[in-house]
C-alpha cells in the first residue's frame, strides 16, 4: 500500500521532472489503482491525446507499465483486448535517488560509469545507447529510430511477447495479469534487447550495472541496501565485523535473487576467508578473529569443525537500524525519558504493565503514566486495559509498540518530510531566483553574500533530504 | 446450682479483657498489625472495624502517640493516610522499591549509581553485574549497601539509554574471565555507540521531529514555505 504522503510526494517528483499534465496522469494512477487509457481519459479530464503522451513519458521512464487483458464481448462480439497501466510507485521514488545511484557507482565503477549513467538517467534509456557510442549523429538516428520502433513493435507482437516475461520476472509487482503485451512496453523490451547486444562487448561488471535499470534498480537497492547494513554493523560493532560482512555480501551478491531476504546465503569458511583477505583491511585479520567476528554478527560457531558454514541475518540488522531510526525520532519528539521507555517497549515485544515499565526505566510513576499516555495519542503505543474484581476492583494497564502501524506512519511521515524539504528547496530558489539569474562574477557585497547563504541553504536541504532517503530505503525497500 | 457458681466467676474475668480488647484503641492495633509490613488505610480501618470517624481519629492519635504504629507513604495513592504498626517496615509495594525514598524516586543516588558504573565498565571493558558490584564494594564507591541485583537494574536501564549494551560471552578473547553464555555488560567497541543514542536522518530535520507535522501542508496556514523551525534551523 503506498501512503498518503507517498503518492503527494511521487506527483510532486513527476510534475518537477515531466510538468504537471504528466504528473496528473500520475496522480490518477496512483489513487485509483490500474487503469485503462479510456478511464484515465474520463478521471483525468484530459484528451486522449494528453493522456496517450503523459503515458508514453511514464513509460519511457519505467515508471508505468503496460499490460493488456482480454475481456470477455458481450453477446456476438469478439472478446477484446484492453490495455492497462499499472503505475511503478517504487520507480518513481527511485528518481529521487538518481545523484545517489550515480554517487555510488563513481565510487565503485568509476568516473566513466558515472557518465554513463548520468545520460541513461537523465535521459531516459534511448540516449544511452547514444552515448556509449559517443557520436551526435548517431543520438538523432536513434531518437527517429524510436518511433520506428514502436511502430515496428505494433506490428510484431511475437517479438513483443517473448518480452514481456522478461518484463514482468524484473518488475515484480502485481504480477496478477499478465497476457499479450501493448505496444509501449514493447519498447522496452526492443531498447533492452538493443542494449544487451552492446552491452555484450562490455566488461562484465559494466553488463550488470547496466541490466540494472531495466530491471527496476533492483540491483542499485541491494548495494545500497548492503552498503546500509555495513555501515550499520561498522557503527554498532566494529571493523571487523563490517569486513566480514562485507566479504559475505560481496560473494553472494550473485546468488540472491531479491532485494527482500532474510538470510545471506550460506557460505562455508573458507569462501569467506577467501574474500575476507581479497580485501586490503581484511588482509590483517586472522581467521580467529573472522569467527569472532560472525560471532558478533548473530552466528552460532559449530560444535565440530566439519562443513562450518554461515548466514547472516540480514533481517534482525535491518531491523535493528529501523528500530534506532525511530528510537531517535522518539527521542527527539519526547524526551530522554520516554526514549527509554520506548526502547523498553520496542525491545519486549509483548504487552508490559505501566508499574513494571515505571520500575525498570527508573521513572516516577506519575511521569512514566503521562509520558505512555502521549506516545499512545501519538500512535506510538498500543494499550490494552485490564480490570480485575478481587476483593478490591483494580484496573491495570498494558502497552506495547505496534510496530507494524508504526512502521506505517513513520514511513508516511518520512515521504511527508522529504516533500517538504523539496518544497523548501523550491522555495529557497525562487526567491532567490534575481541572484541566480545574475552572472557569479558579478555578485559583489550583499549580493554574494546572499549567494552564498543560498548555497549554504542548499547543501542542508539537499544533504538533509539524502539522507532522509536513505532511511525511506530501509522502511520502504530493503 | 452450677450456673449460680460460675456465673460470678464469668462475670469476674471477663470484662477485663473484654473491655480491653473492645476499645477502639486495640481493635485498632491487632487490625494494623495483622497488616504487617502492608499496613492499612484509613478509610479500609473504618470499613472493617465499622467504627465512626471521629472514634478512629482519636484513636490513631492515642496510639502514635504510644508509639505503637507510624504513618507511612504509601506510593500508589500518596494522598491517603498509611498507618503501619511500630514494628514494621513498609513493604516494597508501599515504598516502591529500594529506588525510592519517602515515596519520591531517589533520582540523584541513581544517577550517581550510573555514573560510577559507567566508568567501572569503560575501566573494565567487559563485566558482568557481580563484577561491578564486587567492585562497589570494595573500592566502597557508596556508604549505602548495593545488591547485585539492584546494580543489574541499573544496567538494565543503561542498556536502554544506549550507554552500555548487553552481550553474552564467547569465553574469548576479553570474555575470558567470564563464563561462556554468561550476560555481560560493555561500552562500545564500534564508532557509534557509546555515546548515547544516534540521531537518525529523520530526527536531524525540523519534520521529523515537528509536533504540527500532521497540519502541514504544502500550502496551508502551516507550510514548509512558512515554516518558523526551518527558518531557525537555516539561519545562517
Amino acid at each position: 500500500m503506498v501512503t498518503q504522503y507517498g503518492i503527494k510526494l511521487s506527483v510532486s517528483l513527476i510534475s518537477s521532472y515531466f510538468g504537471n499534465l504528466v504528473a496528473k496522469v500520475c496522480e490518477c494512477l496512483l489513487r485509483r489503482g490500474t487503469l485503462s487509457c479510456a478511464n484515465i481519459v474520463r478521471f483525468t479530464e484530459l484528451n486522449k491525446v494528453q493522456v496517450r503522451n503523459s503515458l508514453l513519458v511514464l513509460i519511457q521512464h519505467n515508471c508505468v507499465q503496460a499490460f493488456s487483458i482480454q475481456q470477455e464481448g458481450s453477446f456476438g462480439e469478439a472478446p477484446k483486448v484492453v490495455t492497462q497501466y499499472m503505475v511503478l510507485f517504487d520507480n518513481i521514488i527511485h528518481h529521487m535517488r538518481f545523484p545517489k545511484f550515480l554517487a555510488y557507482v563513481s565510487e565503485e565503477l568509476g568516473k566513466e560509469c558515472e557518465d554513463i549513467l548520468e545520460g541513461l538517467l537523465q535521459h531516459a534509456e534511448e540516449e544511452t545507447v547514444v552515448k556509449k557510442q559517443g557520436a551526435k549523429s548517431a543520438k538523432v538516428m536513434k531518437e527517429s529510430e524510436t518511433i520506428e520502433q514502436r511502430a515496428l513493435a505494433a506490428a510484431a507482437p511475437m517479438e513483443a511477447l517473448r518480452f514481456l516475461v522478461e518484463t514482468y520476472t524484473e518488475t515484480d509487482c502485481c504480477g496478477e495479469e499478465s497476457e499479450g503485451n501493448p505496444l509501449p512496453s514493447a519498447t522496452v523490451g526492443e531498447k533492452r534487447k538493443q542494449s544487451d547486444l552492446e552491452l555484450d562487448t562490455e566488461a562484465g561488471t559494466k553488463k550488470r550495472r547496466k541490466e540494472v535499470l531495466y530491471a527496476n534498480f533492483e540491483e542499485f537497492v541491494r548495494c545500497l541496501r548492503d552498503k546500509g547494513c555495513i555501515g550499520n554493523v561498522r557503527t554498532r560493532l566494529d571493523d571487523g565485523a563490517a569486513i566480514v560482512l562485507s566479504a559475505i555480501l560481496k560473494a553472494t551478491r550473485s546468488a540472491e535473487n531479491k532485494v527482500k531476504i532474510e538470510n545471506s546465503v550460506p557460505l562455508s569458511m573458507d569462501t569467506i576467508f577467501e574474500e575476507v583477505m581479497k580485501s586490503e583491511e581484511g588482509r590483517s585479520m586472522t581467521l580467529e578473529r573472522a569467527r569472532a567476528s560472525l560471532v558478533q554478527l548473530g552466528c552460532h560457531l559449530p560444535e565440530i569443525g566439519i562443513d562450518e558454514t554461515y548466514s547472516i541475518d540480514l533481517k534482525s540488522i535491518i531491523e535493528l537500524a529501523q528500530n534506532e531510526e525511530v528510537e531517535s525520532i522518539v527521542l527527539k519528539r519526547y524526551g530522554r525519558e520516554a526514549y527509554r521507555i520506548f526502547r523498553l517497549l520496542s525491545k519486549a515485544g509483548h504487552l508490559v504493565e505501566t508499574d513494571k515499565i515505571s520500575n525498570t526505566t527508573f521513572v516516577a510513576k506519575k511521569d512514566t503514566a503521562k509520558i505512555l499516555y502521549t506516545l499512545w495519542k501519538d500512535d506510538y503505543l498500543h494499550m490494552e486495559k485490564i480490570v480485575t474484581y478481587g476483593s478490591k476492583q483494580s484496573q491495570f494497564l498494558l502497552w506495547k509498540v505496534n510496530k507494524h502501524t508504526l512502521w506505517d506512519n513513520v514511513l508516511n511521515e518520512m515521504y511527508h518530510t522529504a516533500l517538504n524539504l523539496r518544497i523548501r528547496i523550491a522555495h529557497e530558489q525562487e526567491q532567490e531566483k534575481e541572484i541566480l539569474r545574475i552572472p557569479r562574477e558579478k555578485l559583489v557585497g550583499e549580493l554574494a553574500k546572499r549567494y552564498a547563504r543560498l548555497r549554504k541553504v542548499r547543501i542542508v536541504l539537499e544533504s538533509s533530504l539524502m539522507k532522509l532517503d536513505d532511511a525511506i530505503m530501509l522502511f520502504h525497500d530493503f | 446450682m452450677n450456673r449460680s457458681q460460675e456465673s460470678p466467676s464469668l462475670k469476674r474475668k471477663r470484662p477485663e479483657p473484654n473491655t480491653h480488647a473492645q476499645s477502639p484503641e486495640s481493635v485498632l492495633l491487632n487490625l494494623i498489625k495483622s497488616k504487617g509490613d502492608m499496613g492499612i488505610w484509613k478509610g479500609d480501618m473504618k470499613r472493617e472495624t465499622n467504627l465512626p470517624e471521629p472514634v478512629v481519629n482519636k484513636a490513631l492519635k492515642t496510639l502514635q502517640g504510644k508509639a505503637l504504629i507510624k504513618e507511612v507513604v504509601n506510593i500508589k495513592s500518596k494522598g491517603r493516610k498509611h498507618f503501619m504498626a511500630a514494628e514494621f517496615e513498609p513493604s516494597k509495594e508501599l515504598t516502591g522499591g529500594a529506588w525510592y525514598v519517602e515515596g519520591k524516586l531517589d533520582q540523584e543516588f541513581i544517577a550517581v549509581l550510573k555514573d560510577s558504573c559507567s566508568k567501572i565498565i569503560r575501566k573494565l571493558k567487559v563485566v558482568t553485574a557481580e563484577g561491578i558490584s564486587d567492585f562497589i564494594k570494595r573500592n566502597k564507591i557508596t556508604t549505602i549497601e548495593c545488591k547485585t541485583h539492584q546494580i543489574e537494574e541499573i544496567l538494565k536501564s543503561m542498556v536502554l539509554d544506549n550507554e552500555i549494551f548487553e552481550v553474552k560471552s564467547t569465553g574469548l578473547g576479553e570474555y575470558h574471565s567470564i563464563p561462556i553464555g554468561t550476560a555481560c555488560y560493555r561500552s562500545s567497541t564500534g564508532m557509534g555507540l557509546g555515546q548515547g543514542p544516534k540521531i537518525g536522518a529523520m530526527a536531524s530535520i525540523p519534520c521529523g521531529v515537528c509536533p504540527r507535522i500532521s497540519r502541514c501542508t504544502p500550502d496551508g496556514i502551516i507550510s514548509p514555505k512558512t515554516c518558523e523551525y526551518y527558518k531557525k534551523w537555516l539561519d545562517f
